[in-house]
């Protein structure tokens, strides 16, 4: 009888309760030992679009790569691990978070020759205890049936009462919104971006809600018109294996705002080597590899992304879309205002 | 809390050092230690964030989730009672099938149900597409449907998942209730459901329902998803919108003061109500047979929670298996698979064991205070799953200092980066489960039958495992399996505190699912909802043989 064997075994452990216990928690101190060959990521990135950078790093160096990925929480895991943490390199897809893992003291900083001169200035911490990958621009998407091609030129103008009950975006607490919102707090000020934020919201077809695409999608089925996206996610839908993501990409026209005063709001992918970093040098010569010229084609390749180090151009579909400026705000700045940008979302109601 | 452990302290000291009541209060510390550190972490300074959170968005975190508590609820209840009573007390065509199908939406992730929801209510969804067919209307203005991505949605997806915890311990009661005092309703012309079911069940209904709406607060998936601004979203913005963890701590003990408020209620209204049958029933109850117009209302009763919490979920799921073809690699499946069992199964094996253990040292060793600090260390489900993690690697953080103090090695580690933290947090979140699984079963027992074996002549420990440990296994099987598929579905711990290039199934089926690629993620889904049916099987035969 199935039920009497797993009841026997049951009763048997009880009985060794203490024993099982004290095995289980050893099961645990099963520790992967530091060996030379080897780099241990704590990632942000989604394995899908981490995996090739991997591939490709241990094909030209031989150096194994292990992972953890998580979007929330593994700051809190290098903290609490403390000295003893396995971990050597933190790849993040927003500012804020590399910005998080800055104050909490947990990345060690850099001094390489190669990261230096492939990152500008702006785009890295000034201490090297960070440095951006890749930048993602923050656009505009409007109906190409439904809105003017011209009509809509900076983020401001969607506080234009005239767009009213024609807007759809995400909830205003995801990061990446939060970093839009940090970024016209930057140009502007707290009070000229609460402002802004009301008439935003004031002309939202629809209460924030799904990701990127679906902005996208909602256009296309005529909900709404104007949509805010990250630019990458039009790729994504031009040219996945998606037919009807297809159709969403073809009903909109991308918009780089801000192309007459500061430059679009652009984020970035990065990363930084961990304080206690117990493979130092593999882990360095990892974040060097990602921005050299193999790796940096590949964010474009595999996500769409433009590449940050300048001398490398990027790939035939991002430039098909055309040049545009960017906002050459310094990148932390959008981290340092963050909180007061969450702070306004929660007070517009976005 | 630390009055009930002092009191429960004081209780042990007063006795001879008896080695159960002191284990079982060590294994409360350890399963209260992540919540205590999260409590800890709470009382730091949060920079004055509560003035702002009280002016802009706290009330409405708070509304949300208390008016998601009380619609998940009394959902949940319906759907949850309704089929127990039905499936105990009539006999209709399909009854055998859907005692134990009604128990199938317990192995669906409730994200994973939020998700194909979506896509079957949305616009352009099945469902929607039809009716501007029938109807011949073209744009989104030319008629209303109710929006699934809404407080609403958020409720009838969550209740349509979570009722088989209510189910299955009603349905229970329900079979115990002796057939007599259906009788005597019967001679009285009293509603046998409303006079003598509810009315006896009522204490297993409520464990259920406890188990449901601590999963409501601690729930992220479907409300972020469906974008409805509960406490947890609000610990989220906090945390990684302000960079104030503190804060978020904060507000993630409000939830907590919900649920233990809740608890707190129900133990005072129970406290003067305790019965048990002493003899066996007499005879067995046996189903009533109905008309038709009967059956078929029994028949309803049973498919509408099986058609939302089952049916169209896995039917979208496997729609995008059979569109999208075998999509992914079913070896890489197959391998994470297996360390989705293993996991599982460990934790399902410890929790039974653990819970087994606290519950017969509180019922027969322990006093009072040990019951009521057994309840509060049972208390990590009600706690969101990351910020229980982060309670978890703080907790195991301090373990592991010590750890290497004592060794000498500052790399050394006993707890974190290996399989032993996962355990560790599934045991303390799914503690509950398996807690109120064995605490049901040894209160049906009736108080004298521990008395009456030791009057015989056998020793505390005979008497266990002779008298009380038989009786006891259907629950404690039960517990194990429930705790099993849910360890299964688990994903926030999981994702934060597994070892390197760990999976299981929660965390392979998410980073697809994360980003809305469905096709992708509905074959690992599948699996985890196959990898339940065993276990679901097995569990409603556990719960058949209770009579």
């Amino acid at each position: 009888m199935l039920s009497s064997c797993i009841f026997r075994t049951l009763r048997d452990g009880l009985r060794a309760l203490p024993v099982t216990l004290l095995s289980l928690l050893m099961l645990g101190a099963i520790v992967q030992s530091a060996h030379a060959s080897e780099v241990n990521i704590y990632s942000h990135r989604q394995q899908f679009l981490l995996q090739p950078f991997l591939d490709a790093f241990t094909a030209e160096t031989g150096i194994k790569t292990n992972v953890v990925y998580a979007s929330k929480g593994l700051a809190q895991r290098l903290q609490a691990e403390g000295e003893a943490s396995p971990a050597d390199v933190i790849l993040t897809v927003d500012i804020a978070r590399l910005g998080e893992y800055a104050d909490l003291d947990l990345l060690a900083p850099v001094s390489s020759d190669i990261l230096n001169a492939n990152i500008p200035a702006h785009l890295r911490a000034t201490d090297g205890r960070w440095f951006a990958f890749s930048t993602r621009a923050r656009i505009v998407v409007t109906s190409k049936e439904r809105v003017a091609d011209g009509a809509i030129k900076d983020f401001e103008d969607l506080a234009d009462p005239q767009w009213q009950g024609r807007i759809c975006t995400r909830k205003g607490s995801h990061v990446y919104n939060r970093a839009l919102m940090a970024s016209i707090i930057a140009a502007h000020g707290e009070a000229a971006a609460t402002e802004w934020g009301n008439a935003l919201v004031a002309n939202l077809a629809r209460r924030p809600q799904g990701n990127d695409r679906a902005q996208a999608k909602a256009i296309f089925e005529g909900q709404c018109d104007i949509g805010i996206m990250n630019h990458y996610y039009f790729g994504k839908m031009m040219f996945g294996d998606k037919p009807e993501q297809r159709d969403w990409a073809n009903a909109i026209r991308l918009v780089f705002t801000n192309q007459d005063n500061r430059g679009a709001h652009v984020n970035i992918s990065g990363g930084g080597v961990a304080k206690h970093s117990p493979n130092r040098d593999a882990a360095v010569q990892f974040l060097e590899f990602l921005t050299q010229t193999t790796a940096q084609q590949l964010y474009g390749e595999i996500n769409f992304e433009y590449p940050a180090n300048p001398s490398v151009e990027p790939g035939g579909v991002l430039q098909s879309w055309g040049s545009f400026n960017r906002d050459e705000l310094n990148i932390e700045k959008l981290s340092e205002l963050a909180p007061s940008a969450q702070m306004i979302i929660d007070r517009i109601g976005w | 809390m630390v009055a009930t452990f002092l009191s429960s302290w004081a209780h042990v000291r007063s006795r001879r050092a008896d080695g159960w009541s002191i284990g079982a209060l060590s294994l409360c510390l350890l399963l209260l230690g992540p919540v205590v550190a999260l409590i800890l972490k709470a009382l730091g300074d949060s920079g004055g964030l509560w003035g702002h959170l009280l002016d802009t968005v706290l009330l409405r975190y708070i509304s949300n989730t208390l008016v998601l508590m009380v619609g998940v609820g009394i959902l949940a209840c319906l759907f949850g009672v309704a089929t127990a009573w039905v499936i105990t007390r009539y006999e209709f065509p399909g009854r055998i099938l859907f005692e134990w199908m009604l128990l199938l939406p317990a192995a669906i992730p409730a994200y994973i149900v939020a998700y194909t929801y979506t896509d079957f209510f949305e616009y352009a969804g099945p469902v929607q597409s039809q009716l501007r067919m029938l109807f011949g209307w073209t744009r989104p203005s030319d008629y209303w449907f109710p929006e699934i991505r809404s407080l609403g949605g958020a409720t009838l997806v969550m209740a349509s998942v979570l009722y088989p915890y209510i189910y299955m311990v009603t349905r229970i009661a329900f079979r115990l209730t002796p057939a007599s005092l259906f009788e005597i309703a019967l001679v009285h012309r009293k509603s046998q459901f409303w006079a003598v079911g509810l009315p006896l069940a009522r204490p297993a209904i409520t464990a259920g329902l406890a188990l449901v709406l601590m999963e409501v607060v601690s729930d992220f998936g479907t409300v972020e998803y469906f974008a409805v601004e509960t406490l947890t979203l609000g610990i989220f913005n906090v945390w990684l919108g302000m960079n104030n963890i503190v804060a978020a701590a904060q507000i993630s003990l409000v939830g907590f003061v919900f649920i233990l408020s809740l608890l707190g209620l129900e133990l005072y209204a129970r406290s003067r109500q305790r019965f048990a049958s002493t003899s066996r029933a007499t005879h067995a109850l046996r189903p009533l047979h109905l008309d038709l117009r009967g059956q078929t209302a029994c028949i309803l009763v049973c498919c509408i929670p099986l058609l939302f919490g089952f049916v169209i979920p896995v039917g979208v799921l496997l729609k995008f298996v059979l569109t999208g073809g075998l999509v992914g690699n079913a070896l890489a499946i197959a391998e994470v698979l297996g360390g989705s069992v293993l996991v599982a199964g460990m934790a399902a094996l410890l929790i039974t064991l653990v819970s087994t253990f606290i519950v017969l040292a509180a019922t027969y060793r322990g006093g009072a205070a040990l019951r009521r600090m057994a309840m509060v260390a049972s208390t990590g489900y009600a706690v969101p799953g990351t910020m229980l993690a982060i309670g978890v690697l703080i907790f195991a953080g301090s373990v592991d200092r010590s750890f290497a103090a004592v060794t000498g090695d500052g790399r050394a580690s006993l707890l974190l980066g290996g399989v032993g933290i996962l355990i560790l947090a599934y045991l303390v979140r799914f503690q509950a489960v398996g807690y109120g699984a064995v605490l049901s079963g040894i209160r049906r027992l009736p108080d004298n039958m521990m008395g009456a074996s030791r009057v015989l002549g056998n020793g505390f420990t005979s008497s266990l495992r002779r008298v009380i440990l038989p009786l006891l296994s259907g629950s404690m099987v039960a517990g194990g399996l429930l705790v099993f598929v849910d360890v299964m579905k688990e994903l926030p711990m999981t994702l934060l505190l597994r070892p390197f290039d760990f999976e299981t199934l929660a965390t392979y089926t998410y980073q697809f699912a994360k980003d809305e690629m469905l096709e992708e993620a509905a074959l690992p889904a599948l699996m985890i909802v196959i990898a339940g049916l065993l276990p679901v099987i097995l569990m409603n035969r556990m719960l058949r043989r209770t009579d």
